[in-house]
């Protein structure tokens, strides 16, 4: 009696497991498995250990001193006031960025929007700032601000709104609104598209409507299109701000965090504090505060926007 | 005489009507040309800026106010970047214009076409890992119900929020525990960090929008998963794999960040790290810079016109994944 009933267990478990565990879940995890192997690898490991790494006072200067000092790095950053004014250079940065990019994007995309000849033309050349590579980018733009010979310098002081050169990059009020710039020119293609996408899904019908009730065009992109276009702008805000807030390469590029410390953004910070001072510890502490705003923020975002869309 | 005076007058009683509405067309559509000019001018301007001044010779490139068209067009610097290496403009070879005043091609300018090649290299086997891991994957959140599903994909999406800088320190570490500074196979390895996540999200997208009824037919006429994905979904996905192959490619030519890290000498420096190289000499002429930034936006530019059409599509199918 009781070995019939050992005998029906494992039978019973192995239906259970294969019910459970079936050719469709087989299948997905063997799809899925190169992905969590690299995702692993690349992604989830490095983040946790950064995440270690950040309990520990690590400078490679004393390689042979390592003491696990928990989340001190954490707090002395907290209580730093360069910590405080760099977060908020990042955020000025981003909103910035965030503000002009949209606003621009939105005008392009209302020009794409028409039907005009020419128009595929336009759009395709449009992509050109997009496919920039950063580096050119700011090598591009630190030509175009140059000082002595730059082209900034050169058209505003030909259109005579300047009486002599100015040294554009060396000024701690503009040097982040003119790195901003070089950004913005990248990513307005980007946000461009976006906001068609979202644009052309509005049906012909509303604007037929609204024409019929006698709006003007004013007010037909007032009340019509910007409230339709509302999911594209959430996308734009999340993917630009995302791109602002880590922003390196340029930083790197034009200023090194310069002058003094006027452009110095979290993510320089990060930089300077790993590699230049070798402060592995406090510059992964750094780098997870980065992240964290960085989830915090677009889970805001699309939080507080989402629900009104 | 008398019979032509109506039949003139009739069209110009219509006139002022049509005229009317000739006259909005004729003003929309020169607002729409000056429009597009504006765009075209605010994108294109800068980069036209950037091809001008690297044709530009010494002497033009320092003048104020600058020259908008250069006068003497010359293509030394490029003539400089892809000569024999034997024939290398060094210090004493180099123009004889005043050093001090950015005068000169670096002799470093041969390593342009080595850090090229390390560029393509690296974006080409990171293309083939995305392919090789993105497209399994994509199918399976995609068409197989399996229990962790929506896990998967906000997990994915997690580890592309995490900021770059964040990740640059423990790979760095890990890098040089494994001995693999200054070598390709670091940036192939941790560009996949990079690029993998969108290349999943654009094939998702892609997939998703592909109908459930394909599946099912090729499953009830005896395919396994593998060969519904090979047999049927593969060749319908052809846009989206292009979209895919053009991201990561181009995302690996452009990266910036972990080259720096991981790279010291032309082994493994790739064009962006090279043309960063130039930047911060100061003797070096700026319209020599000005060149390798040409050489390192020529390709991706070009790849981005041509594929138009893919990239548009790919970008919001991503975006709206992501």
């Amino acid at each position: 009696m009781t070995g019939f009933a050992e005998e029906a267990r494992p039978q019973e478990f192995r239906a259970r497991l294969a019910r459970l565990f079936n050719y469709e879940e087989r299948s997905a995890v063997l799809f899925l498995m190169p992905l969590v192997i690299v995702l692993g690898g690349v992604a989830l490991f490095p983040i946790g250990y950064a995440l270690y790494l950040s309990l520990f006072r690590l400078k490679l200067t004393r390689p042979g001193n390592v003491p696990f000092v928990g989340f001190d790095n954490y707090l002395l950053l907290l209580e730093d006031s360069g910590f405080w004014a760099a977060a908020g250079r990042t955020a000025y940065f981003a909103v910035v960025v965030v503000v002009a990019t949209t606003v621009l994007a939105l005008l392009v995309a209302l020009l794409l929007n028409e039907t005009f000849r020419g128009r595929r033309l336009v759009a395709a050349l449009l992509l050109v700032p997009w496919a920039v590579p950063s580096v050119a980018n700011g090598l591009m733009w630190k030509w175009i601000y140059n000082p002595d010979y730059g082209a900034l310098n050169g058209a505003l002081l030909q259109f005579g709104l300047i009486d002599r050169y100015t040294v554009w990059l060396g000024d701690p009020g503009k040097t982040l609104l003119l790195i901003a710039n070089a950004l913005v020119w990248k990513e307005v293609p980007l946000a461009a598209i976006l906001l068609l996408v979202t644009m052309k899904a509005v049906p012909a019908d509303l604007y037929r409507a609204a024409k019929v009730d006698g709006a003007n065009v004013w007010q037909r992109f007032l009340h019509v299109t910007l409230p339709t276009l509302r999911p594209g702008f959430l996308l734009v805000i999340v993917f630009v701000s995302m791109i602002a807030v880590r922003q390196f390469d340029l930083f790197y590029l034009l200023t090194e965090g310069g002058p003094g410390d006027a452009s110095t953004v979290a993510a320089w910070q990060v930089y300077v504090e790993s590699f230049r001072n070798l402060s592995f510890g406090t510059g992964s502490a750094l780098a997870y505060l980065l992240a964290m705003a960085v989830f915090a923020l677009s889970w805001i975002v699309i939080r507080t926007f989402g629900r009104r869309l | 005489m008398t019979t032509a005076a109506p039949a003139l007058s009739k069209p110009a009683a219509i006139d002022p009507w049509r005229r009317k509405a000739r006259l909005a067309e004729w003003g929309q559509r020169a607002v729409l040309l000056v429009a597009s000019l504006l765009v075209l001018a605010y994108a294109l301007g800068p980069v036209v800026w950037l091809v001008v001044s690297s044709v530009e010779d010494e002497a033009e490139i320092v003048s104020v106010p600058p020259h908008w068209l250069p006068r003497r067009p010359t293509l030394q610097n490029y003539r400089a970047i892809f000569e024999t290496p034997e024939k290398t403009v060094t210090y004493e070879t180099s123009s004889h214009k005043d050093p001090a005043a950015g005068g000169y091609i670096p002799s470093t300018a041969k390593n342009l076409l080595p850090g090229m090649a390390n560029s393509l290299e690296v974006a080409f086997a990171v293309v083939v890992l995305n392919l090789l891991v993105g497209v399994p994957a994509a199918y399976a959140i995609a068409k197989i119900r399996f229990y962790g599903r929506s896990a998967a994909v906000y997990s994915i999406l997690a580890t592309r929020v995490v900021p770059d800088i964040a990740l640059v320190v423990p790979f760095f570490l890990i890098v040089k525990k494994l001995g693999l500074v200054d070598n390709i196979l670091s940036l192939i390895v941790t560009y996949l960090a990079i690029t993998v996540p969108f290349t999943v999200f654009v094939l998702v997208g892609y997939f998703e929008a592909l109908p459930d009824e394909l599946d099912k037919a090729a499953r009830v006429d005896g395919c396994s998963r593998w060969q519904a994905l090979r047999h049927v979904f593969l060749p319908l996905a052809v846009p989206s794999l292009v979209a895919v192959v053009l991201f990561s490619f181009l995302a690996s030519w452009n990266e910036f960040l972990l080259a720096l890290m991981f790279t010291q000498t032309t082994a493994s420096q790739t064009l962006p790290i090279v043309v960063a190289s130039f930047a911060s000499d100061f003797t070096i002429s700026f319209s020599f810079i000005n060149a390798a930034g040409v050489i390192a936006v020529v390709p991706p530019i070009l790849l981005a016109l041509v594929f138009e059409r893919y990239i548009v599509s790919g970008l919001t199918a991503g975006a709206v994944k992501g």
